[in-house]
């Protein structure tokens, strides 16, 4: 029987939050593609909104965003705005999407992610930090999107093996995931 | 267009607008973040509440950092192999030049190092003898092959004159035998015309110090009655008023007596890079302490009585047994 155990859920929450922030913190601007760095603010967002959604997703999303900012030199409260917003679309069918639809969350992942990016250097781009846009495209947004995207692959394969149960099955009574195909899975091409 | 698996409108999983869809939430802290963007952009750039806020999580924060940077380090190289291995050749060539320019500048500061060391060590020697000096630097060598001396950048401008001492950072060096408005030439210990009073700093055996063309340096005048062993450091007697008392000069490296001889033969290996030196003291005076006091000018005159009476009583021997036909 499942029960709803919303402490166990804000622990492990909580832990995800912290490993994402220690990894933004040491690992992230260690590794590069060009002037891109791993965005694990967006990863945590993401998979919080992709497995629990709703109201958590979004919190979480204002939060992670809040860290974000505050561990970098960008405007603050721009990625809190972003990924408030963008949490709030990933996570709107308030379900497991990870684990019953793997493929359709990464890309739905994907889609919200470069949006978010993009939409984030922009408004750099605006604000007058950087002076070419090609620059903010191509040395920026496209090796951050793209490390981000690596960045979240493990998390997404291991919220859709069991491991990130926790994080779904605690959800009030969801019962045994049962997995269904969706309009982005990849398996069927 | 549906965006899910079933679609965001119309879809059964789609709760939009029930109480857990995060709508209203979303709202709230999305006019929050705005707020935040628009006081963060109105801050001014010499500090705020946000800065501080940055601040003081860039300081909680830094261990992590920190580790980070020790985990990854190992793995910082990878990015340069693949880097040279797609580098063209244009930029092997800039790498190269760089490569160049900073061996240059490696080796012009290892340069500036050793002569801080070299200065250093001067001033510890000025400080150590309490000595009134100026410091010069050696600007050539020996003009001819008649003479060990060197030419240094400072002269009468600079207070020097004819007859002053000059020290490197490990002991004399020589003495100002010309002496111009910028520049100055010193005579070397080594040369063969010097002689500077020394003594041998454990016994107090007062002697000269000789320099020979072939650079060498003999301690003259020790008495066989004395006490001198390899390895004796030599210093300044302070007797002439040139060099101050007890400044050191060098080490004995053999000692040696020939039959009925009155006085050692010393060799002496001198302290002072005469050959190399770069940076020097010119002792522009003494003060009283560093002369020779009346008992070392007593007890210098009494080794010479000494040796002068064992030569008279050895000659006097030598008159009895000629006398005898011995």
């Amino acid at each position: 029987m499942q029960v709803n155990d919303s402490n166990r859920r804000r622990r492990s929450i909580g832990r995800l939050g912290l490993a994402c922030l220690v990894l933004q913190l040491a690992l992230a601007p260690n590794i590069g593609i060009a002037d891109g760095r791993i965005n694990f603010a967006l990863v945590f967002a993401a998979y919080v909104a992709l497995t629990t959604g709703g109201r958590t997703g979004v919190l979480c999303g204002f939060l992670g965003g809040l860290a974000f900012d505050l561990c970098t030199t960008g405007p603050f409260g721009l990625m809190t705005l972003l990924l408030t917003v963008g949490s709030f679309v990933l996570g709107m069918e308030d379900r497991n999407r990870i684990a019953e639809d793997l493929s359709g969350s990464i890309t739905i992942f994907m889609i919200v992610s470069f949006i978010v990016t993009l939409v984030y250097h922009l408004a750099m781009f605006l604000v007058g930090q950087a002076s070419s846009f090609y620059d903010v495209f191509v040395l920026r947004t496209l090796p951050t999107f793209g490390l981000t995207a690596v960045a979240f692959l493990p998390f997404a394969l291991v919220g859709s093996h069991g491991s990130g149960a926790p994080l779904s099955s605690i959800r009030g009574g969801a019962g045994p995931v049962r997995r269904r195909p969706g309009k982005f899975d990849l398996g069927n091409l | 267009m549906p965006l899910g698996g079933n679609g965001l409108k119309g879809a059964p999983g789609v709760r939009r607008n029930e109480p857990n869809s995060g709508m209203r939430l979303m709202i709230v802290l999305t006019a929050v973040s705005v707020v935040l963007f628009t006081f963060g952009a109105r801050e001014s750039s010499s500090g705020g509440v946000f800065t501080t806020i940055r601040g003081a999580v860039s300081v909680v924060t830094t261990p992590v950092r920190y580790l980070g940077v020790a985990i990854t380090a190992p793995f910082q190289g990878l990015g340069n192999v693949f880097s040279n291995l797609t580098a063209n050749q244009e930029t092997l060539s800039d790498l190269k030049a760089e490569n160049e320019k900073l061996k240059a500048e490696n080796s012009k500061l290892q340069e500036s190092q050793k002569t801080a060391e070299r200065l250093e060590s001067l001033l510890a020697l000025q400080s150590t003898y309490n000595l009134t000096s100026v410091a010069a630097r050696v600007i050539s060598g020996p003009t001819d092959s008649w003479s060990q001396s060197v030419t240094i950048d400072k002269g009468t401008t600079s207070g020097l004159a004819v007859g002053m001492a000059v020290t490197d950072s490990n002991g004399v060096l020589g003495q100002i035998t010309e002496c111009g408005a910028t520049s100055a030439t010193v005579r070397l210990i080594t040369d063969e015309n010097s002689g500077v009073s020394c003594m041998i700093q454990s016994t107090r055996a007062q002697g000269m110090l000789q320099g020979s063309a072939d650079g060498s340096l003999q301690l003259t005048l020790v008495s066989v009655d004395q006490t001198v062993k390899v390895g004796d450091n030599v210093v300044t007697s302070g007797l002439g008023g040139v060099y101050p008392k007890g400044l050191p000069v060098g080490k004995v490296t053999s000692v040696s007596k020939s039959d009925g001889a009155l006085y050692y033969d010393i060799d002496v290996q001198p302290l002072a890079s005469t050959s190399t030196a770069e940076e020097v003291l010119v002792i522009t005076s003494l003060d009283e302490d560093q002369k020779a006091s009346s008992e070392d000018i007593s007890s210098a005159d009494a080794q010479d009585t000494t040796t002068s009476a064992s030569s008279a009583s050895s000659d006097s021997s030598a008159d009895s047994s000629a006398s005898t036909g011995e």
